[in-house]
């Protein structure tokens, strides 16, 4: 990325491309891009990222208020049992849907038997306008867990979309740094909600409390910040 | 309607497992207060409390009204306090019945203050039977993170502190109202000032206890104890209804802690007014 | 405004009580036929009727707890309980708060959980007023629970106590209570093992006397458990005279 280009609500664009003009390319908008008139703007304030190679533009800003979108990992909370599955909060406008049978090597005799108030750790399976979303704690082609599921013990905290969505990326300044100085299990849902499990509570309360101060500080304050609390533990 | 959500299961359990260790969430102490913080406007009776992430605006205003005529030479003091969906989606203010926790604060706040005559009302007579100043006191609460009491006891103790009245002066039978730029307006006459220090209690008997509980710690808190008290160590009001029974011995413990609680606050206080 | 002699050179107060006098308190259970619960409580000149409905299915479907029943309290003044006739709005926070207070006070001494899915509806009325408005609501109102056989931790016994010229002074009448000089506290215990349910104080009152004010307090609050329980005990031998006939 050259440079991070600030678009606010109602800027107009520039989709044309430096290469050669085709006229039959389609455009893809992502979200907080809309088209308005033969022209191209933002619907949102944030930072645009395009792609110029597959022609895509988005705007990416920091929400606090979750929208689901498919195949993204969540972290939900159950708050009631029907009799084809759960529903689950995860923070957006309607609560998902995990049916019983979403579960890595669940029957229909074998289910797992979650309480209300239980967290899981899930995948968005469906997201559209039109139905409620709707989550599951495997993968549906491979059939195995691969790490979602209940999440028992530790703490989970809320925190804004757009650092989880940092957090989620393997080079987290502040998950790197913690990391090398305590071991710790983390789960992070993009629906800004981080699952912290350690082996004391001390723990668990600093790197959640670490986490959360991450918000507003780069790489090199991160690691200061970090090393910081792990001296004064 | 819009329905809190209730904690999960495993924030719930964890809460109540670093407390057995004296580890709070928010990495605090047992007796920690959050950071409080006092900003007083340049007009004369508006303050902002911030107490951690809670957000609470007093306001007091005063005019020129005909007193009681039980009580002709004793000016009035009224409150409001506004608990809007502004603060907190759980908080329903749509139905236009004053819900259970606007009601608890505007009480407490008004029994606090007017029950212990923190404010002295016959200072604020003009003309006994004709004249006397009504000061009204509005609280705003913007965001709610837990502990509404203490941060509205703090900000209606600073807002009526910070706040001067016109001065007047008696020509006879006329009463003369002198504009804020010809003369300095006064500020109230007042006693003496209650703060409110709230505890909650957890575990099954209610024998954890932390000082200032956030919002979570309000939700999984078994029962919750207010104590009120001024800087002479009069307790000015007391509060505990609901929750778990606490034994008597908690509740000395509890007058202890605030004391020195109390202490700090007005100290904090004194310094957002002289700033 | 002079102040009024609460306390004479005697130690009698403005009712010829002593200081740690309690009023004279009559009670009866099952006072009337269509609640499931109820109870007429006098203490002095005030005088309640709680009427008690429940368990019973919740009103409005969305207030149904999965797992406890829930408590609703309503309170209401009677326009000619006071002197001056007024009529109180339902919307009064003075009236609200109460309620809450009753209604909180409850919940912990109610075994909620062994009624999931109902509502439990307490109705209080205040027909005359002479202060003590909460403690009377509050003791009253467990003569009604325990008539309508709801079970409960224990009884909850409420009781005022003030402090006038360095003497603590028991169970304030409407006098006491509404002259500013008094510090006015409330306090709710469970009797069989004295922790306290609920603890309400207006006015100023220095910290070191808070111990005994509050001892004094305790000490009328158990004594008023034993009046309850003798209404109650009077309540069922009625009824088991009329099943062994």
């Amino acid at each position: 990325m050259a440079e991070t280009k600030v678009v606010l609500p109602g800027d107009i664009i520039d989709t044309s491309l430096d290469s050669d003009e085709e006229e039959s390319s389609v455009l893809r908008l992502g979200p907080g891009v809309a088209q308005i008139d033969e022209q191209v703007s933002a619907v949102a304030a944030g930072v645009l990222h395009s792609d110029n190679e597959k022609k895509q533009w988005w705007v990416v800003s920091n929400k606090r208020r979750y929208v689901p979108a498919e195949g993204e990992p969540v972290v939900g909370v159950v708050v009631a049992r029907h009799g084809e599955g759960y529903r689950v909060d995860i923070g957006s406008a309607q609560g998902a849907l995990l049916p019983l049978l979403a579960f890595e090597g669940a029957t229909k005799r074998n289910k797992p038997n979650l309480a209300v108030g239980t967290v899981v750790y899930a995948r968005v399976a469906v997201a559209n306008s039109v139905m409620d979303p709707e989550i599951e704690c495997y993968n549906s082609h491979t059939g195995k867990s691969e790490g979602y599921g209940e999440l028992a013990g530790g703490f989970m905290f809320k925190c804004s979309l757009g650092l989880a969505r940092r957090l989620i990326d393997s080079k987290a300044p502040v998950l790197n740094a913690l990391g090398s100085g305590i071991p710790f299990e983390v789960a992070v849902g993009l629906n800004g909600r981080v699952w912290i499990n350690t082996e004391a509570p001390a723990t668990t309360v600093l790197i959640a409390n670490a986490i959360k101060n991450s918000e507003f500080l780069d790489a090199k304050q991160c690691r200061q910040m970090v090393k910081e609390l792990l001296e004064k533990q | 309607m819009v329905v809190e959500i209730e904690p999960s299961n495993i924030e719930r359990e964890f809460l109540l497992e670093a407390l057995e260790k004296g580890i709070r969430v928010d990495g605090r102490g047992i007796y920690d207060y959050r950071t409080l913080k006092i900003t007083c406007s340049p007009t004369y009776g508006l303050v902002e409390v911030q107490l951690g992430q809670t957000r609470v605006l007093a306001r007091v205003t005063c005019e020129v009204t005909r007193p009681f005529p039980d009580r002709p030479t004793e000016g009035l003091v009224q409150f409001n306090a506004d608990l809007s969906n502004l603060a907190a989606p759980g908080l329903d203010s749509s139905s236009g019945k004053p819900s259970v926790q606007e009601v608890a604060v505007s009480r407490m706040i008004e029994r606090v203050i007017r029950q212990s005559r923190a404010i002295d009302t016959e200072a604020l007579c003009i003309l006994a039977g004709e004249k006397v100043w009504s000061v009204r006191l509005d609280l705003h609460f913007l965001d709610h993170s837990g502990n509404l009491i203490d941060a509205a006891s703090i900000a209606s103790i600073a807002a009526l502190r910070h706040f001067r009245r016109p001065d007047v002066t008696i020509d006879g039978e006329e009463a003369i109202i002198h504009d804020v730029n010809e003369r300095n307006p006064v500020p109230l006459s007042i006693h003496h000032t209650p703060i409110c220090v709230t505890f909650g209690f957890f575990g099954s008997n209610g024998d954890l206890m932390l000082v200032d509980p956030n919002l979570l710690e309000e939700q999984v808190q078994v029962s919750s104890f207010t104590i009120t008290l001024n800087s002479h160590r009069e307790i000015c009001a007391l509060s505990k209804a609901g929750g778990v029974p606490l034994a008597p011995s908690l509740i000395q413990r509890c007058t202890q802690i605030a004391l020195t609680k109390v202490d700090d606050i007005n100290d904090k206080i004194q310094e957002a007014l002289m700033a | 405004m002079s102040r009024q002699e609460l306390i004479s050179p005697e130690g009698l107060r403005v009712d010829g009580r002593r200081a740690n006098e309690l009023r004279r308190i009559s009670c009866r259970a099952s006072v009337l036929n269509s609640a499931d619960g109820s109870a007429y409580y006098e203490q002095g000149n005030t005088k309640v009727l709680v009427a008690v409905y429940g368990p019973r299915e919740p009103r409005n479907r969305s207030l149904a707890q999965q797992d406890h029943a829930t408590i609703n309290v309503e309170f209401n003044i009677a326009p000619f309980s006071t002197s001056e006739r007024r009529k109180r709005s339902k919307g009064d926070k003075r009236l609200l708060e109460i309620s809450s207070f009753v209604k909180q006070t409850f919940e912990g001494a109610i075994q909620t959980a062994i009624y999931p899915r109902s509502q439990i509806d307490i109705y209080i009325h205040l027909l005359q007023h002479d202060g003590g408005t909460l403690e009377t609501c509050i003791n009253a109102a467990t003569l009604a629970l325990v008539d309508a056989g709801i079970s409960m931790m224990d009884y909850v016994c409420a009781c005022t106590a003030g402090f006038i010229d360095e003497t603590p002074i028991l169970d304030l009448n409407f006098v006491e209570e509404s002259s500013i000089e008094v510090p006015n506290l409330t306090v709710a215990i469970m009797p069989r093992n004295g922790n306290i349910a609920l603890l309400q104080m207006e006015s100023k009152l220095h910290s070191s006397k808070l111990e005994d004010v509050m001892e004094l307090a305790v000490e009328g609050c158990k004594h008023i458990h034993r009046k309850l329980d003798q209404a109650v005990l009077v309540a069922a031998k009625d009824l088991a005279d009329k099943l062994s006939n």
